[in-house]
This record gives structure tokens, sequence and C-alpha cells, in this order.
């Protein structure tokens, strides 16, 4: 008996011994040896419990990186929030310096202050005053048109009168000169604020849907040129002797929060060319962010180039000169008799916004409409 | 130990490893509690002094392999833990709390001082600071989760009636 606790002993002694010896070796081993071996069991079986650690690591910086990313999340959420807000205050922003690029000087910026009353939506306050050069009935534009014009003015503020006023008038016309009226908002019905009537047009002028109005000049406060609206339809009314248009007005008065007041001193110089459409009024908007962009200004010509030079080299093949050359030969070579082609089906659109060509020869000029009397422009 | 209770102490070991793997790093504790010492101590306790030496030595090598630069260390000193625990067993093990505690208590500290003082990463004040700040902090803590876990799962470990 007790040899065999004896033996048993010495068998623990020995396999003790040997299994110190082993660590030691392992201990001893050179880095290139030892992480072959280390890699080898890391591989091998113990891969599944390297796994539950990996695993086990990641959830705790999970969950020490929880409250950061949770505080990220929400100040996405909340940029996400203000980037629908931000983009259309910046489309607002462009086109405002895109009109401002085309009236060039005798205009004050100003932002436009809702306000919370019973008539938001047919007045607000500008943050531009006397002290600015803001003066009574100056116009407010915006790059899509009329506004409204300022009705008091404090040093630092001034007060204006949005289209949709039910005192608001404004001679308009179409551009060609052809019907004139007098604009004010349309306030009957449940959405009627939002529009405007044409009315006094005479009889004999119609005017189609989707032409566009603009402001006339006429009454000194509001120079020519100016979009009002475009035609949505005739409505009848008991005046036998004239005709009422609803407009769909060019400035929304809900959208309204950048603006321009024109001084006094630039309604007599006009704004000719100023809008000749909205759409062109869009496109300078467009032209200041392209120009912005040397590279996409740059890739433009670049093509422009390239593109004028493909037609002048398939001119040359077709035995036509060049496309640069063709003023020489039209100068040169007799003019044909010209031809009146029957209008095509969208020219009345189209007539009424190049209004450049024909309004000179039937409209006199601002400078030469009679004024009223008692009228100051 | 019959066939059950054998079966019961492998699983009841085989928990202690995966929670080592598991929990340890989830809980990422500045003194951690190391459930690989527990599982050799409640292994060392059944089973003879040699077989308690293979098993410290392979835990030991379980470890190290995740840790190359100390490869040995461990198995050393799981090896000394394992093979001391078995040889004291009839001291220790008694069916006693507190004993059990001061027992993972004296078997995590042994390790971390003969583990250390092998890897020889740590030096002088450092290595000091070490063995009688952290190691006794995480030898206490390993030591209320091994009570903890010898009251949870007492109905694997318990003995087998005759």
């Amino acid at each position: 008996m007790a040899r065999a606790i004896r033996s048993n002993t010495r068998l623990d002694l020995i396999v003790l011994s040997a299994c110190v010896v082993l660590a030691l070796a392992a201990r001893a081993l050179p880095n290139t040896m030892r992480d072959p071996v280390a890699t080898g069991m890391r591989r091998g079986f113990l891969a599944p419990l390297v796994m539950l650690q990996e695993r086990s690591e990641k959830g705790r910086q999970s969950l020490l990186a929880a409250d950061a990313k949770q505080a990220h999340l929400d100040s996405l959420s909340l940029a996400s929030m203000r980037a629908g807000e931000l983009e259309g205050e910046n489309d607002r922003l462009r086109k405002l310096i895109g009109l401002g690029a085309r009236v060039r000087t005798g205009f004050i910026p100003a932002e436009a202050l809702h306000g919370r009353g019973i008539r938001d939506e047919t007045t607000v306050i500008l943050s531009a005053g006397s002290r600015a050069g803001v003066t009574r009935l100056s116009p407010v534009i915006a790059p899509e048109g009329l506004v409204g014009v300022v009705d008091q003015v404090d040093p630092t503020m001034s007060h204006a009168m949005l289209w949709t006023h039910p005192d608001f008038r404004v001679s308009a016309m179409s551009p060609d000169g052809t019907a004139f009226g007098i604009a004010q908002a349309h306030l009957t019905g449940a959405t009627g604020g939002y529009l405007i009537e044409l009315r006094g047009v005479p009889f004999r002028a119609t005017l189609k849907p989707g032409a566009l109005i603009v402001s006339s000049g006429w009454g000194g406060v509001w120079p020519r040129g100016i979009p009002v609206g475009t035609v949505l339809e005739e409505i009848k009314t008991t005046e036998g002797w004239a005709r009422t248009y609803l407009l769909r007005p060019a400035v929304n008065p809900s959208d309204v929060y950048s603006v321009m007041i024109l001084r006094r001193e630039r309604l007599a110089k006009g704004l000719e060319g100023v809008w000749q459409s909205v759409a062109q009024a869009d496109a300078a908007a467009q032209r200041v962010v392209v120009a912005g962009d040397s590279a996409a200004r740059s890739a433009a010509l670049a093509e422009a180039a390239a593109r004028r030079a493909v037609i002048d080299s398939m001119a040359r093949a077709n035995g036509a000169p060049p496309l640069g050359a063709a003023d020489s030969v039209r100068a040169v070579a007799p003019r044909p008799a010209p031809v009146r082609r029957p209008p095509p089906a969208d020219t009345g659109r189209r007539d009424t916004t190049r209004r450049d060509t024909t309004r000179r020869d039937s409209v006199p000029p601002p400078d030469t409409i009679p004024l009223r009397p008692g009228v100051t422009r | 130990m019959n066939l059950g209770g054998a079966i019961r102490a492998i699983i009841s070991f085989l928990i202690f490893v995966v929670l080592h793997y598991t929990l340890r790093p989830l809980l990422g504790w500045r003194a951690p509690m190391d459930f690989l010492v527990l599982a050799l101590l409640l292994a060392s306790v059944r089973v003879r002094p040699a077989s308690a030496a293979v098993i410290g030595f392979v835990l030991g090598l379980i470890s190290d392999s995740l840790a190359p630069d100390a490869l040995g260390a461990g198995a050393l000193a799981m090896t000394a833990v394992g093979f001391g625990a078995s040889y004291l067993k009839a001291v220790f093990f008694a069916d006693n709390l507190v004993l059990n505690a001061f027992f993972f208590f004296l078997g995590k500290w042994v390790f971390d001082i003969i583990y250390f003082v092998a890897e020889q990463r740590v030096h002088g004040v450092e290595l000091v600071q070490q063995l009688l700040l952290w190691s006794p902090l995480s030898a206490a803590v390993t030591a209320a989760v091994g009570v903890l876990l010898l009251f949870i799962m007492r109905p694997l470990l318990e003995p087998t009636p005759a």
C-alpha cells in the first residue's frame, strides 16, 4: 500500500516535471518558432474560442460606442431634416444672386419676416429700412417676379404689402403690349388668396392660357417688365365691356424669404431685359452656379469647341461653308424674299415671351408713357 | 468519481472556459476575473496531481496562444497551480464557501505571481504594483465570482450520492 502511494507520488512528480520542462521550453522558444506554434493553435482547435472572444470584444465596443453612435445618429437626423430647407433656401439665394446680377444697381437686399397673425399672407416685415435707402412705395421683387410694395418705413426695417393684400393693385399687360389691365388678388374662393385677377382687359384683347403677364410701368410705382403671373383662364364677371383673367402668380407669398427692394432712382432706368421670362431668370441663376465652377465652365467651352469643329468639318464635307463664315456669306449673297410661314401651334406662348422685338414697336418706351396728373415717377 | 460525475465536471469545466472567452472580454474590467483558473481549480480537486498538472499545462497553452509573447508562462503557472490544488485538495476543498473563496483567491494570486515573473514583461515598481495591487484585486474578483458560480452550479458540482 505504501509502495503504491510512493509510486503514484513519483509518477505525479515525473509528470509535473515534464510539464514544467515543456512550459519552460515553450517559454524559451525564439520568436520565429513561437509565433507559428501560437498561430497554429489559434487557427486549429482554438478557433471557436478565438471567434467567441472576438465577438465579445466587438459587443463590448458596441456597448461603449452606443451612446456616441446614438448622438451621431441624432445629429445626422437633425441635419437631414434641415437639408431640404437649406437646399430650398440655397436655391432661392442663387436665384436672387442671378437677379441681382441682372438688375446690377439700385436695389437693397432684404429678408422677409413672416408674421404669425391673421394677416400673415398679405404683409411681411422687411429687414431693411430707411437707413438702407428704403422709401415708401418702393417695389419689392423676388427672382420669380413681383412681390409687393413697401407701405411703412422704419429706420431699420420696413413693412411691405404683398400682392395678396386686398388693397394691392398693379397695372399689368401682356409682354407684347396688346392687352392691359389691373392685377389684384383674387379674393373669392377658398384658395383665392393665391391667385391673381387681371381685370379691365379690353374686350378685343384675348389672352391664351400660359401667357405671361408683366407690370406695365403705368402708375409710377413698378417699373415695366416685372412678371406678375401667367394666365390660367378667363373668368366671367358682370362687367360686359372688359375681360377678366385669372392668373397664376409668379411669386407664392408663403415662399418669400429673400427679396430685393428697388430704390426709387432705379425705377427711372427701368428693368428692361431683367426678366425676359421667368425661365431666363432661372437660367441666369443657373449661370451663376455654373460660373462658380471653373472646371464645369472649361469643360463646357471645350465641348462647344469640339461640337463646332465637328459641324464645320461636316459642312466642309458637304461643300457648304463652315459655321463661322455664315455671316459673311449671308451678307454677300442676295437675301431671298421673306416668306411668311404659318405660325406653329405653340407660337402663342412663344410670342408672348419674346417681347423685346415686338413691344418696342407697339408700345412706347417707358420714358414716353404719359403720366397721369399728380403722379410722380 | 463515477461516469455521471465526470460528465458533469467536464460540462462545468467547459462552461467556465467558454465564460472566460465571452463574459470576461465583454466586461473588460481592469482587474478581471479568471474563469480558466476557476476551471482548473475545480478540475484539479477531482483528479490526481499528475492529471491536474497536464490539465493546467494544456489550459496554460490555450491562454498563451492568444498572447504569443508569453507562450509558456501561462502553461508554467497553470501547471503549478493545478498540481498544487490537486495536492492540497484535502486541505482546502471542504464544504465551506469561505474556504473555497480563499482557495480560489490563493490559486489566482499564485498563478499571477508565477505568470508575471515568468513572462518578464513588467519589471520593478510596475511588477510590484501588479503583484500587490492588481493581482490581489483580480484574485478577489475571481474568488467572488467562483463562489457565486459554485452556488449557482451546485447541482452540477455536487458529488452523486451513493
